[in-house]
């Protein structure tokens, strides 16, 4: 397991090389006037073209990398080129509020996922039905429309929770949760009705066994057949969806942050990269890069230490 | 099996509960009190420093700044740092009089060095509002208590950036701090303190009121500036209490909170909308080059039906760049050019171009929605002139402004109550000029006006305005309507020559 889990991290750590030589070039590509954007319309040519001297924007693209990198290794991200802010401090301030979402919808997915998904494996017939339906519909049903109805709902008509703003966990636990249940409920109903399809065909592969039925006729109590041997053999599937899941959710962390005004990393990084902050967008990428890898490597681990079938292949 | 199925739902029903829980604890938003504002903008301004200051970003810097004149809501001029003012004969030295008693808060003391090093740093500075002081020579330090503007020549438009950006004055001490400071750290004498650990910048600026202000304090003791980048979320944040105060700039945004009965609205209007044209010169397209080819893409468009269908009516019809505040306003000139397709063709074809001609402009979406885009080539196409839209990102002006690739380009310009604001940017060559074309009639009337208050130019004004109507320099549409809403606990003054009012026009609603 260690020798996996050491592969696995210099694989990656090659992985964020690659991608950050990728992601500079694919940056410098456009026709980026970043002199112009800082300085606005109405400023003197003159002047444009000195800010883009003084951000070194008149050197070769493969210069400019190299600085950036040499620096980016001594942990210096440096500043960003829009807001003046220190590149770092901005992104450990909004990375809780998008880690906030992610987490949380990733743990409301898993539990409700587990409980739909189980139930209608376990008792197939028009329950079975009914989640699948639910299933397909939130699958269907389009993000903003799920969130803006949300929004509108239990924010504008009914006043429970905040329609817009976040509040830090340490700065006040209450306000966090009222500030995150909607986006994070907004997030989960497709994650929810993914993953739950997921764990009731797995449910329904692995009570179909003969050992499964072997283990019945030895009079073992259903609990016990449920708990010990269907999930953690049906764990598999489930999970790996649930890791995409939690990946691909950066995307639709964008759309509800932008509803939400929330200030975290999704927001940002469309922000920043419609005005081409290659400092700011550097940064997000890679620990955008890093937490893919973590991800990645977590539910590998996972598998394996839940299946150990798993770990043999 | 029966048992655990039970135990599932039982498990689903205590999640819904403690959902319904958290639910009770979510009301209230961080607006409520009316100690405290929370104003919602779209702007980002690009540094707290005042030598990167923008008009569009002026509250966030007034709060930390002050300027030397205080602009009122009506656009006149009213003293702040400055107590006096006063130009010579020939208009080409200003001296400011200034407070002996105002310091930062270090104990530096605010004095006519102080200006002269801000405004030095603003103009050498490279912010985008740099060239605003294009015009000031030197500035000289009397005593400590005067400072002498010397002009190379006259701008009416001077005390405008007093009130402005270049007017901003911050601690001299941190000009040369490492790192500088000021981007992140604001540093004057204005009336609020940047509260660093509650603000995060780039979504939410927090400012405290400090209590040794020199001058009158305002009614908040905190002042909250939130960005965002859409007005739905902003919309939503006014009908829940958690904004108190906006202004909304798209019709669809406009029309959603106006049904709400808890919140007050007051229009404004402000942009102008209309294609500027730069190539009057025929450099790229030659047939621009002829006043009745520009005449005739004034007279091809349906404005009144463009302002009713893109922008639900808000708004007003214009044909003049000139906003209604300026004193180069004339009423009559909004409707100049009626829609007439058929003296449209037949001024083409006195021009020589009556098989048309192929006109391409850049296309900021932003800026010109589809309906915009696909009705001006419509009308255009009705005429025999071939508009074609190349579509560009927001981050690619370079090729508009440094390539000059375009003869034109649709734009929203805010209309400043200040003449020479609007011919500074329009009419004198560069920003919105950059081929530099002009005429006689132009070259005639600047120095006229230049040199004299602009209530004494207004017949010159006047001339230049109709000029510039009927030699078509432009293609204006119509004035946009914004919306100034407050949740109800706020009154809201609009400010002249600014979208986002300025942060002394906010009071608490009786």
């Amino acid at each position: 397991m260690l020798s996996f889990v050491l592969r696995r991290t210099a694989a990656g750590v090659v992985l964020l090389f690659v991608i950050s030589v990728l992601s500079y070039l694919l940056l410098s590509i456009p026709d980026n006037d970043v002199g112009r954007q800082l300085l606005g319309n109405r400023a003197a040519q003159d002047l444009v073209d000195a800010k883009n001297a003084e951000l070194g924007l008149d050197r070769p693209v493969l210069a400019q990398y190299a600085d950036w990198l040499s620096h980016a290794l001594r942990g210096d991200f440096g500043t960003s080129w829009f807001t003046g802010e220190d590149v770092l401090q901005s992104i450990t301030t909004r990375l809780p509020v998008t880690l906030s979402l992610m987490v949380g919808v990733t743990l409301v997915s898993a539990v409700l996922s587990l409980l739909f998904g189980v139930w209608a494996g376990v008792r197939r017939g028009p329950i079975d039905r009914f989640v699948q339906i639910l299933g397909v519909v939130g699958y269907a049903l389009p993000g903003f429309l799920v969130t803006l109805v949300i929004v509108v709902v239990f924010a504008v008509k009914l006043g429970w929770f905040p329609a817009i703003g976040y509040i830090g966990f340490t700065e006040s636990p209450s306000g966090w949760l009222s500030t995150v249940t909607l986006p994070i409920a907004s997030l989960s109903v497709a994650a929810v009705a993914g993953v739950s399809q997921q764990v009731r065909g797995a449910v329904i592969d692995v009570l179909r066994q003969d050992y499964v039925r072997t283990l019945r006729a030895r009079g073992l109590p259903p609990g016990r057949i449920l708990f010990r041997h269907v999930l953690r053999n049906a764990a598999a599937p489930p999970l790996t969806v649930l890791g995409l899941q939690f990946v691909g959710m950066l995307g639709g962390a964008v759309l509800v942050e932008q509803i939400f005004g929330l200030p975290g990393i999704g927001s940002m990084t469309v922000t920043y990269t419609t005005r081409g902050d290659i400092p700011m967008i550097m940064a997000i990428v890679l620990f955008t890069v890093v937490g893919v890898i973590a991800i990645n490597l977590l539910v590998d681990v996972l598998i394996g230490w839940l299946n150990p079938k798993a770990r043999v292949s | 099996m029966k048992k655990i199925t039970r135990g599932v739902a039982a498990l689903a029903a205590c999640a819904t509960a403690a959902a319904a829980l958290t639910a009770c604890g979510g009301s209230g938003g961080e607006g409520g009190s009316s100690d405290s504002l929370t104003v919602a903008t779209m702007t980002l301004p690009q540094s707290l420093d005042p030598k990167d200051a923008a008009g569009s970003a002026m509250p966030f810097f007034q709060a930390a700044y002050d300027t030397l004149v205080k602009r009122e809501p009506d656009g006149t001029y009213s003293p702040m740092l400055a107590t006096e003012w006063k130009y010579d004969d020939d208009r080409t030295e200003l001296t400011l009089t200034l407070r002996g008693d105002v310091k930062f808060d270090d104990g530096t003391p605010f004095d006519a060095s102080a200006v002269k090093a801000n405004m030095e740093r603003f103009a050498k500075g490279g912010g985008g509002m740099a060239k605003t002081l294009a015009d000031v020579e030197k500035i000289e330090v009397a005593d400590a208590t005067h400072a002498v503007l010397h002009l190379k020549q006259p701008n009416p438009a001077m005390l405008f950036y007093l009130s402005d950006a270049a007017g901003l004055m911050a601690n001299p001490a941190k000009f040369d701090a490492a790192g500088d400071p000021l981007k992140t750290k604001p540093d004057g004498t204005g009336p609020y303190d940047l509260d660093s650990g509650k603000t995060a910048i780039g979504t939410k600026w927090v400012y405290t009121a400090d209590t040794g202000y020199w001058g009158t304090k305002l009614p908040y003791k905190e002042l909250t500036f939130r960005y965002f980048d859409n007005e739905t979320a902003i919309v939503n944040g006014l009908k829940t209490g958690q904004v108190n105060a906006a202004v909304l700039q798209t019709a669809n945004a406009q029309a959603r909170i106006e049904k709400d009965p808890a919140v007050e609205t007051q229009k404004q209007e402000f942009d102008f909308q209309g294609i500027l044209l730069f190539d009057r010169g025929g450099e790229i397209t030659p047939a621009l080059a002829e006043p009745k080819v520009r005449q005739a893409l004034n007279h091809a468009i349906d404005r009144k039906t463009m302002l009713a269908k893109i922008q639900q009516g808000r708004g007003e019809v214009t044909n003049q760049v000139f906003g209604t505040e300026s004193v180069a306003f004339q009423e009559e000139l909004d409707s100049y050019y009626s829609y007439d397709p058929a003296k449209a063709k037949r001024l083409l074809e006195e021009a020589g171009y009556a098989d048309g001609f192929e006109l391409k402009l850049p296309r900021i979406s932003a800026i010109v929605p589809d309906a915009l885009a696909s009705s001006l080539q419509t009308y255009f196409k009705a005429i025999g002139v071939e508009l074609t839209w190349d579509d560009m990102d927001q981050s690619a002006v370079r090729r508009i402004f440094t390539d000059r690739e375009y003869s034109g380009m649709v734009m929203n310009m805010g209309q400043s109550a200040n003449d020479w604001v609007a011919i500074g940017e329009l009419v004198l060559p560069g920003t919105f000029n950059f081929f530099g074309t002009t005429d006689e009639t132009v070259q005639k009337l600047l120095p006229q006006i230049s040199g004299v208050a602009a209530k004494d130019a207004e017949a010159q004004l006047h001339e230049l305005n109709r000029h510039l109507v009927e030699e078509a320099w432009f293609v204006p549409f119509y004035r946009l309507s914004y919306l100034h809403v407050s949740d109800g606990s706020v009154t809201i003054e609009p400010q002249s020559g600014m979208a986002l009012p300025s942060i002394y026009n906010y009071a608490p609603a009786e």
